[in-house]
């Protein structure tokens, strides 16, 4: 992509953007002082670094102040969109800083040149948000096809090795009884799976409430504790007490946690230990971190694990769209979950939400 | 069928592989399951297997690689992939690899044993001329 600005009336403008491969976007150079800017540079430091002229005309000096102000972070902002949005679109938001930058140069009105460009960016972004959903339906249908195509062959073997019973063999009723449980069972599975998706597609609207963290965690702990001491696995709480106060909505944020210490209780087997811990981080984060003494993740998973469907667990346990699920809810909770992980070890998977200010 | 074909089953299913293999054997078969790539490539030494049929998704090693491995040890056997999933990716991997057919789960047990008839009646045409280079 090449987009270039002129040199509107003399003033010596040279406005260039290059981008490679949807890599790298470089240079915007614009030089009002005379001897040329060359080389590129990251787009963003290039509109930081656009110094006022010096000298020159009045006009100019005028007008410089609330302009640079504007397209500095127009400019930024921008920059910031083009390097989010390469690949989709951004030879529109770059030519909405170059507006802003011919505008300016040229004295008329910039403003509105960078609404028009935030414009754009809405655009674009709602353009993004709606690829991003196709991408995910692609991967999702992928999943269906593995997770429920599996339990439906089975039904379908049950009931020809049924009919193959009744026809030939009348007398193993037993056998026939077994198969009917085998699809009861396959249908329960096809159910989970379809219910899980449900969930997962739903987008229902959060109902922020304010929330005592510690109280929520350790409601969840208790669920796993009882299971958790069958199998010689400790369940230990460290809680900040003085926690900033936090509005989230409770079921989904229970559901974050309780899908955490699935997989740690599960990652651990038997005879370990999880460590749950609340924090916060000044007064701007509450921290949940559940960490486990279990098998660890090996790094060439560790990209997939919110992947819907991926998951390293036998046919039929576990679907694979509990993280991906925690990772949805996070987002629409204004947090964010990340992991750490070291195989043989154990792992670590922290949430930090948004402490209400 | 005169000569019934030796088949085994790969497919990390249990429930799958078992149902499977009594519903082939009542047709006339010969059939051995395993859960696994692994287990599968073990037994090839020593059992001389017509069809193979290959589930892709499974822990470990996926039915790709185990067809790659196959035919390495046993070009002659017939593998037909057994998949939930259709992927022209991986349906084209496997074609390039020797793979006779791609079949999509869920399918009727007559369908699956009318391939199996096929892809044997190939192997054995092709014994009957020799080994080709
Ligand atoms: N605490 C953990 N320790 C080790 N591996 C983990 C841990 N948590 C998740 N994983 C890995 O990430 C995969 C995906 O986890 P996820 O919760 O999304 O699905 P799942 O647990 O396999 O199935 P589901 O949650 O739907 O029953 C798991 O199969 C496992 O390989
Ligand atoms: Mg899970």
């Amino acid at each position: 992509m090449k987009i270039r600005g002129g040199q509107p009336r003399g003033r010596r403008l040279q406005l260039g953007v290059r981008g490679r491969d949807g890599g790298a976007i470089s240079a915007l150079n614009i030089n009002r002082t005379g001897a040329p800017m060359s080389g590129s540079e990251p787009l963003d430091r290039a509109a930081s670094s656009l110094v006022p002229p010096t000298g020159g005309k009045t006009r100019a000096k005028d007008s410089f102040d609330p302009i640079r102000h504007q397209l500095l972070t127009g400019a930024i902002l921008l920059a910031t969109t083009i390097v989010a949005l390469f690949s989709s679109g951004a030879v529109l938001a770059v030519c909405g800083a170059a507006l802003a930058a011919v505008h300016w140069l040229s004295g008329r009105r910039w403003a509105r040149a960078i609404e028009k460009a935030r414009e754009e960016k809405r655009f674009l972004d709602e353009q993004l948000i709606q690829s991003q959903k196709l991408a995910a339906i692609g991967e999702l249908s992928a999943g269906i096809g593995h997770e429920i195509n599996n339990p439906i062959a089975i039904i379908g073997q049950e009931a020809e090795w049924m009919r193959h019973l009744l026809q030939e063999e009348p007398g193993k009723t037993e056998e026939i009884s077994d198969s009917l449980r085998e699809i009861v069972r396959q249908v329960e599975r096809c159910r989970d799976i379809t219910q899980k998706l449900l969930n997962f597609a739903r987008k229902m609207e959060p109902v922020f409430q304010g929330v005592d963290v510690n109280r929520l965690v350790d409601d969840m702990a208790k669920l796993v504790e009882k299971e958790a001491k069958l199998r010689s696995i400790r369940v230990i709480r460290i809680f900040q007490s003085d926690l900033p106060a936090l509005f989230t909505d409770p079921p989904l944020l229970r559901q974050v946690v309780l899908n955490l210490l699935n997989n740690a209780m599960h990652a651990v087997g038997e005879k370990g230990a999880i460590t749950i811990t609340t924090s916060a981080s000044g007064r701007d984060f509450v921290n949940i971190v559940v960490s486990d003494t279990g098998c660890g993740i090996p790094k060439e998973n560790l990209g997939r694990i919110f992947d819907p469907f991926f998951t390293t667990k036998p046919q039929g346990q576990g679907t694979g769209l509990g993280l991906s699920m925690c990772h949805g809810i996070m987002d629409r909770l204004g947090g964010r979950i990340s992991v750490s992980s070291e195989v043989g070890k154990g792992s670590s998977f922290s949430l930090a939400l948004p402490a209400d200010k | 069928m005169p000569l019934s074909p030796k088949v085994l089953i790969v497919d990390d299913e249990e429930r799958f592989r078992t149902t499977l293999g009594k519903l082939l054997t009542v047709k006339g078969l010969q059939v051995d399951n395993v859960g696994s790539a692994r287990e599968a490539l073990a037994l090839l030494g020593e059992n001389n297997y017509d069809v193979i049929l290959l589930d892709v998704k499974m822990p470990e090693m996926s039915g790709v690689e185990a067809l790659a491995e196959i035919k390495k040890i046993n070009s002659g056997i017939e593998v037909i992939i057994l998949t939930g999933h259709a992927s022209v990716d991986v349906a084209m991997e496997i074609m390039k690899l020797g793979g006779y057919d791609y079949l999509l789960k869920p399918c009727p047990v007559e369908e699956l044993l009318a391939k199996i008839e096929t892809a044997y009646d190939r192997k054995r045409e092709r014994e009957g001329r020799g080994p080709k280079l």
